[in-house]
């Protein structure tokens, strides 16, 4: 097996490595029944986000006074036609729901994006040019370390007003330290590896070395820290949406419905709980996903928190 | 010990000055708050006026010099909602806030310390695996979620503690509750793993060797040096407390900074955010700064400085 | 000087339940330790003497246990008492040495408190009696300002004076064995001569045996009585010192000694054991030896040899001996 891989074309070789890689995975992926559960979980929201527009069975904004809170349709006085009841303006929860998935993953991923750009950005010049600019860095670090995430996005939004991009803009903001840290260390550690110094002595150009092996040492701990920022900018748009401050109506977020469902709770229960069931699962299984993977990709396992 | 605190606080400085000139700049983005500040039917004329006694239309650094000058007075600059000066209006609120946070804190450390210990001595126990089902489940949930939930079921069906407010002990359960759920998750998690580690290490053996009760081993030598990575994972919280105070207080009208500082955010209060902002940040660079301090008192191989 | 029986190990077995089965660590272990006399314990790094001694002190640590034969300390099945009873044996009557002193002691606590503590669990004294006994073993020890060193950190301490402090706890209260494991092995050599010194003269003022773990055949000559070589979970050979060195009869011996140094025999070459010690998968069936000797035969590899006494004390485990053995007999 392993003559047989060297004596292989290189071209063939990382053909084969990469498809047993990808069996190994998804092998490793079935043992792992938290990885498998997280999988599925994952799979259910992005089919929900998908097909809202056929899963939905009416208009999520459609007002009707006349079917004003009705409970879940198992319940007593629930009825077909609304499977999760319906809130205090008639509209249909299920539908609401479903097209709350849409924000909260567009707005989780997008944010976690933008973010992972900033931190790049900043983790590699911090790093490479090290000196006065990484000092002033770290201290940035520090100062964004020592204000609570919701507490700056919420200086943010007083500023500029709720809304879309400026949630995912303020999602990302309080997010990209994490990721400049991340970058910053592995090129500082990048610096000091003989290739490149070997690489810098006959006259390879610095940056271009450090653009060849930072990637690849980053790519891992990369993947695991955005999936399970994901999480947490999901909790925290749900949390700035709950407070009226992050999805603005007509946007349908689940923080939304919840924040709606929060003044009925004492009788109509299921206002304020399903969307926060669906939050939860969402949060659990790109924990589970993101979990299997740093056990996957980072099996030293330095990037644990 | 004394000089060591004080090269700390020394080193808050520059931490708070990047975070003054974070917040300065996003107000100065902000725009002319004037026009909040004078009735809707103010002429052009009165705008200029008061934008000049402000001093609002001098170059953006005179102004921030102006500003820090006045902040290290703690002059945050008036509420314009109050008509008082900011930061007497925070540090009132300051007090409930702590209160809850602290009662978190403590509730948090009492859930977490004997199921850590309890998980790390009985691996795959059924309590192990309970404590570590109940603390992912606790990490995916929205805090102010679970605070809702806590209201339906023990306020609203089993009618045992208060919906909201602040007062007596009961009014202070379920939202320290709801706020240390999150944080015994993560310290029971960290609590199990060095455990773990630390019962496999050699003066373990030694004291079992001596003939110790396998009780007194555990809470006498294994537990001692827990204590050291706990302090800081707690402290490290702390900064994750604060945010999730701020939404516990909205969900249980607890009359603290959150409250305040939500309600500024909706108003364009932009006093009473930025004097928000720099309580919460000393706040939480504080709590580090005693986390160092506590570690050296716990670790005697660390010296001071 | 008496010389009853105090330890006496038959047939002991430990395993490590893994996840990929059940490990043998220690296969049908037996031997004797007398009063106040020195045994080695010689072999190679994951021959099982390690877990022997720990076995002796009950405390093998899941996934390992003792699945079969007996340990009898003073006539007691120590296999068989409760853990409340072996707890009063251990610290007191029956103490160990570890091989790494620089983490054997915990570092939160002062030695003083750590020292104390043994003493305080064993013995009906008051917690000011206990600092004065402490203090006393410091010096016994041969530790210099001993009241300074009580009030220390174990990171303040040397290596050396590490291991002098785990002498101090173990001998503390005057145990009847005191089973060392590698106890100089991690200090220097000059260290190390006085470490054994120190624990020849304390032994001897108190009767206390030992039961020496090493894989320093030099710690050997100098230490021990009588000696016990253990390969891959079972003893191979057992002789008085002075036979061992003289006469060693199993191969395993043979290639031990070849391979340490000697001043008298500067000018031969020295020797090493070809290969390493079997795992698991490639156990033999056979004379777990075999793959490694020079006089490996067909009957080597079919079948497993006993332990047979080859006259003056001596027990050896090889077919070489059991042949001629049958001849005569």
């Amino acid at each position: 097996m392993q003559t047989d891989t060297t004596m292989a074309s290189p071209a063939e070789r990382s053909r084969r490595i990469r498809s047993n890689r990808l069996l190994t995975w998804s092998r490793r992926l079935l043992r792992s029944k938290t990885g498998t559960v997280g999988f599925i979980l994952v799979l259910a929201v992005l089919f929900l986000a998908a097909f809202a527009d056929v899963l939905a069975t009416h208009n999520p904004n459609e007002v009707n006074p006349a079917l004003m809170l009705k409970p879940p349709a198992w319940l007593e006085g629930g009825s077909s036609q609304h499977l999760l009841g319906t809130d205090h303006l008639g509209r249909d929860i299920w539908s609401r729901m479903v097209y709350g998935s849409r924000i909260s993953l567009l707005v989780g991923v997008t944010a976690v994006v933008f973010a992972g750009l900033i931190g790049v950005a900043v983790g590699i010049v911090a790093g490479f040019y090290g000196g006065w600019l990484d000092r002033v860095f770290m201290r940035l670090v520090d100062a964004f370390l020592s204000i609570p995430n919701i507490l700056l996005a919420l200086v943010i939004l007083s500023v500029f007003g709720p809304g879309v991009w400026t949630l995912i803009f303020v999602l990302g903001v309080t997010n990209w330290v994490n990721y400049a840290r991340l970058v910053r260390g592995e090129v500082l550690s990048m610096k000091e590896r003989e290739f490149v110094k070997a690489a810098r002595a006959i006259g390879v150009k610095n940056r271009m070395v450090m653009v060849r092996h930072l990637l690849p040492n980053v790519m891992s701990p990369f993947i695991v820290i955005s999936t399970l920022s994901v999480a947490t900018t999901i909790i925290l748009e749900a949390s700035l949406s709950f407070l009226g401050l992050g999805i603005q109506p007509p946007d349908i977020s689940w923080g939304g419905i919840l924040s709606d469902g929060r003044d009925y709770v004492a009788t109509s229960w299921w206002l304020a709980t399903f969307p926060g069931i669906a939050i939860t699962l969402t949060v659990l299984g790109i924990i589970f996903l993101g979990d299997w993977l740093r056990d996957v990709l980072d099996p030293r396992g330095q990037n644990r928190r | 010990m004394a000089s060591y605190i004080f090269k700390r606080l020394g080193e808050m400085i520059p931490v708070l000055l990047i975070i003054s000139f974070i917040v300065f700049a996003l107000v100065f983005v902000a725009g002319n708050p004037v026009a909040l500040m004078l009735p809707e039917d103010a002429s052009q004329e009165d705008i200029d006026q008061l934008t000049a006694s402000l001093g609002l239309d001098q170059p953006f650094l005179v102004q921030y010099g102006k500003y820090l000058f006045h902040l290290v007075q703690g002059e945050f600059g008036e509420s314009f909602r109050y008509n008082t000066s900011a930061l007497p209006l925070v540090l009132e609120r300051l007090p409930a806030t702590l209160e809850l946070a602290v009662a978190a804190l403590v509730l948090a450390v009492t859930m977490a310390i004997p199921l850590g210990i309890w998980s790390a001595t009985k691996q795959n126990s059924p309590v192990d695996l309970l404590a570590a089902g109940g603390s992912v489940i606790g990490k995916a949930m929205p805090n102010f979620w679970l605070g809702i939930m806590l209201i339906l079921i023990f306020s609203v069906m089993l009618g045992w503690f208060p919906v909201s407010g602040r007062g007596t002990l009961g009014h202070l359960v379920l939202p320290a509750l709801t706020l240390a759920t999150g944080l015994a998750a993560e310290i029971t998690r960290l609590l199990r793993s060095s455990m773990i580690e630390i019962l496999n290490q050699d003066y373990i053996r030694t004291a079992r060797s001596k003939g110790m009760r396998e009780g007194m081993v555990v809470y006498k030598h294994a537990f001692r040096n827990s204590l050291i990575p706990l302090v800081t994972v707690v402290a490290l919280q702390t900064s994750t407390v604060v945010g999730g105070t701020l939404i516990t207080e909205t969900v249980f009208s607890w009359p603290g900074l959150g409250q305040l500082l939500i309600q500024a955010v909706h108003t364009r209060d932009m006093a009473i955010v930025q004097a928000c902002v720099f309580v919460i940040a000393v706040l939480v660079i504080f709590m580090n700064l005693v986390a160092d301090v506590l570690y050296r008192l716990l670790d005697p191989r660390i010296k001071y400085e | 000087m008496k010389k009853d029986t105090l330890l006496s190990v038959s047939e002991l077995k430990t395993y490590f339940f893994m996840e990929s089965g059940a490990v043998p660590s220690v296969h049908g272990v037996s031997f004797e330790v007398k009063q106040g006399e020195t045994v080695a314990i010689v072999g190679e790094s994951g021959c099982g003497k390690s877990v022997t001694s720990l076995s002796i002190m009950g405390l093998v640590s899941s996934p390992g246990k003792i699945v079969g034969g007996d340990i009898r300390f003073h006539g007691q099945d120590l296999t068989t008492i409760s853990e409340k009873e072996y707890r009063k044996l251990r610290g007191n009557d029956l103490s160990m040495i570890f091989q790494e002193p620089l983490t054997s002691l915990n570092p939160l606590f002062t030695i003083g408190s750590q020292l104390d503590e043994v003493i305080l669990l064993h013995q009906q004294v008051t917690k000011e009696e206990a600092r004065q006994k402490g203090i006393e073993m410091l010096k016994k020890v041969g530790i210099p300002r001993a009241e300074q060193v009580y009030r220390s950190y174990p990171h303040q301490l040397s290596g050396g004076m590490r291991q002098r402090v785990m002498i101090a706890m173990a001998l503390a209260c005057e145990p009847k064995l005191l089973i060392a494991d590698e106890p100089t092995t991690a200090l220097d050599v000059t260290i190390q001569a006085q470490i054994l010194q120190l624990m020849r003269k304390l032994v001897k003022d108190n009767n206390t045996a030992i039961m020496l773990i090493t894989h320093d055949l030099g710690v050997v000559a100098e230490m021990a009585d009588t000696v016990i070589v253990m390969y891959a979970g079972q003893v191979v050979e057992q002789a008085d010192v002075f036979t061992l060195f003289a006469a060693p009869a199993h191969p395993y011996t043979q290639g031990l000694l070849a391979s340490t140094p000697k001043i008298q025999t500067i000018e031969e070459e020295l020797q090493s054991i070809e290969g390493t010690v079997p795992t698991q998968e490639t156990m033999p069936k056979g004379c777990r030896f075999f793959p490694r000797c020079p006089h490996a035969s067909e009957q080597c590899v079919q079948n497993q040899p006993s332990l047979l006494k080859i006259g003056g004390g001596q027990l050896v485990r090889c077919w070489l001996f059991d042949a001629k053995e049958a001849a005569s007999g």
